[in-house]
């Protein structure tokens, strides 16, 4: 039995198998229609065989997703170091100001020594503005982790996924809590003002 | 008066903190989330809550569900602070029976606004 029958060698089969209905040799009749069969199954087995190697070369092209989502993790770990760092300055600033207010108490006492006082004020104020410092830094990781967020949508892109370009973004609860909203990307939030009329159109 | 100040940020608490300090309320205690607020609030002792919403574990708008729900602590006037600013959000809010909604970012002179508000309101001013 060849792998790739001719049309000859299928005619010979056919033949064979009404010499076998003719003489009722069942054996020999299944025989002659399993190669049939065999023959006819041919085109689909070969596109098996190529959707099989088109998979595993998709499959070898994945990595250059891994490459970029592996850095994933590290993006996030990033940002929980902005978190720390945001609000390790925005203490040591409230600090300071705290402080402050209490030098500044001092000063409105008949007794003070105010060269010493505004001193410490004048020292406080700078350790402030050098407190603010943070934003630099923090700025630098922030940018660093929206190029990792950008490749990962590049490679995810590249590979046709998701496929019909940007998936629709899932219904927004609207009680849901989300944060701050950005202009421009989420839907225009209240201001205070609206906030006050709405709630005074409910009879607040 | 005892406020309890509930936000999962420190430095929202702290900056809360002394701003109701400078407004005269100085008896404050604070909560990292609305499980930990709902516990010391069914202790006793407080007379008003100033919460965010947007918290890990029982966020603000639950907590005020549970407050509203307890026999106990049902009248408790709630001011929520928060950046989430949705029409639906400030009118389920209101439902829920919020006393004051400031939206973050917000000013000192706000947060009196508000509680001015919310005293002459329960008539008590401040």
């Amino acid at each position: 039995m060849s792998v790739a029958p001719s049309s000859e060698a299928i005619a010979g089969h056919l033949r064979a198998a009404l010499v076998a209905i003719g003489a009722a040799d069942e054996a020999t009749l299944k025989a002659e229609l399993a190669s049939i069969v065999q023959w006819q199954e041919q085109p689909l087995m070969a596109g098996l065989a190529k959707l099989s190697q088109q998979l595993g070369e998709a499959l070898r092209e994945l990595p250059v997703a891994d490459a970029a989502t592996a850095e994933l993790p590290d993006a996030c770990a990033r940002l929980d170091h902005v978190v720390a760092m945001t609000e390790q300055a925005t203490h040591r600033t409230l600090d300071l100001v705290e402080e402050s207010q209490r030098l500044m108490e001092k000063l409105q006492a008949p007794d003070a020594d105010r060269e010493a006082l505004l001193k410490s004020l004048r020292g406080n104020l700078s350790d402030m503005a050098l407190a603010q410092s943070y934003q630099d830094l923090t700025g630098q990781i922030i940018r660093k982790v929206a190029g990792i967020v950008r490749g990962v949508h590049d490679q995810l892109g590249a590979l046709g996924l998701p496929p019909g370009g940007l998936p629709q973004r899932r219904p927004e609860d609207p009680l849901a809590a989300s944060g701050p909203s950005l202009a421009g990307i989420d839907r225009p939030a209240a201001s205070q003002r609206d906030a006050d009329d709405l709630l005074s159109d409910l009879g607040f | 008066m005892r406020i309890l100040i509930v936000d999962d940020f420190s430095t929202m608490r702290r900056i809360v903190k002394n701003l109701l300090a400078d407004l005269g309320f100085t008896n404050t205690a604070e909560a990292e989330d609305g499980g930990a607020a709902i516990a010391m609030l069914r202790q006793g002792g407080f007379d008003f809550v100033v919460t965010d919403w947007n918290m890990p574990g029982v966020n603000g708008i639950e907590l005020l569900r549970m407050i509203r729900a307890d026999e106990k602590l049902k009248t408790l006037p709630v001011l929520m602070v928060t950046a989430e600013a949705k029409r639906e959000q400030i009118i389920e809010a209101a439902q829920a029976g919020v006393n004051g909604y400031i939206i973050k970012p917000f000013t000192a002179a706000t947060l009196q606004e508000k509680l001015n508000k919310i005293f002459e309101r329960l008539g008590s001013a401040v």
